[in-house]
């Protein structure tokens, strides 16, 4: 037999290398896919308060329309978004740059700096809750030594919202420092060294050459935390379950709500894939701009 | 008599008659006919469930039934509950429920299984059916069908600090009215203390809220509509949420349980609505054990209805071996096991089980203990279980009543826009079939 024999033809290596990742392929296709179908078909079925089911075709979704607490929710999920992003993004670039800079920084105070988001959240959630407890809370306590006014924090309606994007900015603005960190120390020095030359001060090298430069980072951190943020919901459920009265009821936590407390599965997933598409909507916006700012 | 309350009260008194007959034939119980079995307990990790499963081992030392237990906290049973429940899934074999929330909707879904028909055929002789809280065995039966069997008794009381109460000058209060002026010279007398403190959280307010509606001579429901707006709801609602607002603590609309038994502990509340099961909480670490008395929720205009309540230990109607499950349940809730449950702090839902010796010596051990058992007493025998709408949409219900609270405390809404608010919104509830 010659070698001829043996040899294997491109067809037939594709055959096989298909064959044997069949399986695979089809059983994550399956673990991503039945969800998804399965939520579709809930979002057009209504399910009575008794658990009884029915077909609603688009009945869901126009109730979404209608359905105040979903407006509000959508607001709420978008005000709490923006506002922890922009935290988030500033003070994640600003600490990267002290970490880049301060190179002699012992390892044991980086890793400090970044540890608040390896916190599990319900425990993050939980030490807040006591920190920020009106009564007994460390945080009034604080503000009441320095002579400022006591807040009532997660229980003010007005307060709640920038309460939460704090609690979720000290728990990921690190995360964000550490993605800008690894952009940061990828920089070609050869830049900075022509900008010294040309005599640029700190602050016109950081507008000019750094950010820019950093910008397809940056806007990967974004699309990571945009993801995290429009689903944001422990750190809500564990200290405010969606109040006081309905001031920090999210789209996700709403959702969770219909489905597991009022048990309307239909009506939650028609919530949860609209959420879904809100995400994806915001994922390919930023994909976009990442495609446009790339270098 | 409506036809769901002619049944009820048929089904129950046959429960009961029931048991006598059975007591007698079920002489020689053989507890390990399902010898071998598995079956899998849904279970919320609560005091309740804690107390019982101590005592696992004896079951299946007893039985030769292979205990499994799946246990979350609350909300996350309940979301798993649904989940294999939509599904028709015969992985839970038993599941605690609490009756007066989701009795009426999973009974409605057919999620339970006939426990009447069971309790029959299948009770050991000391079983004493009979002996079971009848509050709490009504409170579990729709349509006659008896759905879960009951595990404990309990309901809001009041507890409230004898230290701070006498330096002030004011008498332990046995009306709303008195515990609003007692709060009014506590604020004066000690500023450092909070002088009330109840549930504020939306889903929580309904279960202390219900008692005080109810003993001010208020309803949920008149001629099929929501009456929150009727001159006693009003009243309720005005006089819980101003108790709050004016004597609770800052921040108290996020108030439920943890909270409120955090703040009793620690010596920084005078006097509270909160359930007879957060005695053993409140009184952690001993410092309150001297100082705390307790009584029964205070009286309104319509007298005394309080608020009972218990959780309970229901057969899923998708089971496939329903009488091995029934088995365990029967055992959980036998009068041995409740009198061991109750020295742990478990209010026993059988009044025979108070009244024994063992039990007692454990009751006067401690003054506060005394007053824990004659408030159970007072909830035992003229309980109401009504918390929330007497609706399918039972959870819902709470969150309009939440609502309409938290919007008073807050100031967010006046009284009538704060109660038509509401009254619309359950109104719709209502009329959901």
């Amino acid at each position: 037999m010659t070698y001829a024999a043996y040899a294997v033809t491109p067809d037939r290596q594709r055959a096989e290398l298909a064959t044997l990742s069949a399986p695979a392929v089809l059983f994550t296709l399956a673990m991503i896919a039945f969800p998804v179908v399965y939520t579709v078909w809930l979002g057009f079925h209504t399910f009575s308060s008794t658990g009884r089911q029915s077909f609603s075709g688009v009945g869901n979704y126009s109730r979404l329309v209608a359905d105040h607490e979903f407006w509000h929710g959508l607001w709420v999920t978008l005000a709490l978004y923006v506002l922890s992003l922009a935290l988030q993004l500033v003070l994640g670039i600003w600490l990267a740059l002290l970490l880049f800079h301060a190179k002699r920084l012992p390892g044991i105070v980086r890793s400090l700096f970044i540890s608040p988001f390896m916190m599990p959240p319900v425990v993050a959630g939980l030490m807040w809750l006591v920190i920020l407890d009106p009564s007994i809370g460390a945080a009034n306590y604080l503000l009441t030594r320095v002579g400022l006014p006591p807040s009532d924090w997660l229980a003010s309606p007005l307060w709640v919202i920038p309460t939460i994007a704090m609690i979720d900015t000290w728990q990921w603005a690190p995360y964000v420092a550490l993605i800008v960190l690894g952009g940061l120390q990828s920089l070609p020095p050869s830049v900075y060294e022509a900008a010294q030359i040309d005599g640029a001060s700190p602050l016109t090298t950081f507008r000019r050459i750094t950010l820019p430069l950093l910008l397809p980072t940056i806007v990967t951190a974004t699309i990571l935390r945009s993801v995290d943020l429009l689903r944001f919901f422990d750190i809500i459920y564990i200290t405010t379950q969606g109040g006081p009265g309905n001031a920090s009821n999210t789209l996700n936590i709403y959702g969770f709500r219909v489905g597991f407390e009022f048990f309307n599965i239909g009506y939650a997933s028609a919530l949860m894939l609209t959420l879904t598409a809100i995400v994806f909507g915001v994922v390919l916006a930023f994909n976009r701009l990442r495609g446009a700012v790339a270098w | 008599m409506s036809k769901n309350a002619l049944a009820t009260r048929v089904a129950v008194t046959a429960v009961a008659l029931g048991a006598i007959t059975t007591a007698a034939s079920a002489a020689d119980f053989d507890w390990k006919k399902f010898q071998g079995k598995t079956v899998t307990f849904l279970a919320n990790n609560n005091p309740v469930s804690a107390a019982l499963l101590t005592y696992k081992a004896d079951f299946e030392k007893l039985t030769g039934i292979t205990l499994k237990v799946d246990g979350y906290q609350e909300q996350q049973m309940r979301q798993r509950l649904v989940t294999v429940m939509n599904a028709h899934s015969d992985e839970v074999d038993v599941f605690m429920s609490l009756p007066s929330r989701e009795g009426e909707q999973f009974a409605a879904a057919g999620w339970y299984g006939d426990l009447s028909a069971m309790s029959k055929s299948e009770a050991a002789a000391d079983y004493d059916l009979a002996g079971l809280s009848r509050a709490l065995l009504k409170a579990a039966t729709f349509n006659g069908k008896l759905t879960s069997m009951p595990m404990n008794i309990e309901g809001p009381i009041l507890y409230y600090r004898t230290d701070i109460l006498k330096k002030c000058g004011v008498e332990p209060p046995k009306t709303i009215k008195e515990v609003e002026a007692a709060a009014e010279k506590i604020k004066a007398c000690d500023s450092a203390i909070t002088p009330f403190v109840s549930r504020g959280l939306k889903p929580a307010v309904a279960y202390t809220f219900s008692n005080m509606l109810h003993n001010i001579g208020g309803s949920y429901m008149a001629d099929g509509k929501s009456n929150l707006c009727s001159p006693k709801g009003k009243e309720a609602l005005d006089t819980y949420s101003r108790l709050l607002r004016d004597y609770g603590p800052p921040g108290v609309v996020n108030y439920s349980f943890q909270q409120i038994s955090a703040l009793y502990r620690t010596g920084r509340a005078a006097m509270s609505f909160e359930s007879s099961n957060e005695l053993r909480t409140m009184m952690e670490g001993g410092e309150r054990l001297k100082d705390t008395g307790l009584a029964p929720f205070p009286a309104g205009e319509a007298g005394q209805v309080p608020t009972a309540i218990g959780w309970g230990m229901a057969v899923s109607a998708f089971s496939k071996q329903p009488d091995a499950a029934w088995y365990f349940v029967q055992w959980a809730t036998s009068p041995d096991i409740q009198k061991r449950m109750a020295v742990q702090g478990i209010a026993p839902p059988r009044p025979a089980v108070a009244n024994d010796p063992e039990y007692r010596k454990w009751i006067d051990e401690q003054p506060v203990r005394q007053q824990w058992q004659a408030a159970l007493d007072v909830l035992a025998s003229r309980g109401s279980s009504e918390v929330g709408y007497p609706i399918a949409a039972n959870p819902e219900s709470r969150d309009f009543i939440g609502q309409a609270v938290q919007d008073l405390i807050l100031k967010q809404k006046t009284l009538d826009q704060a109660c038509a608010d509401a009254d619309k919104g359950l109104d719709a509830l209502i009329a959901q079939k």
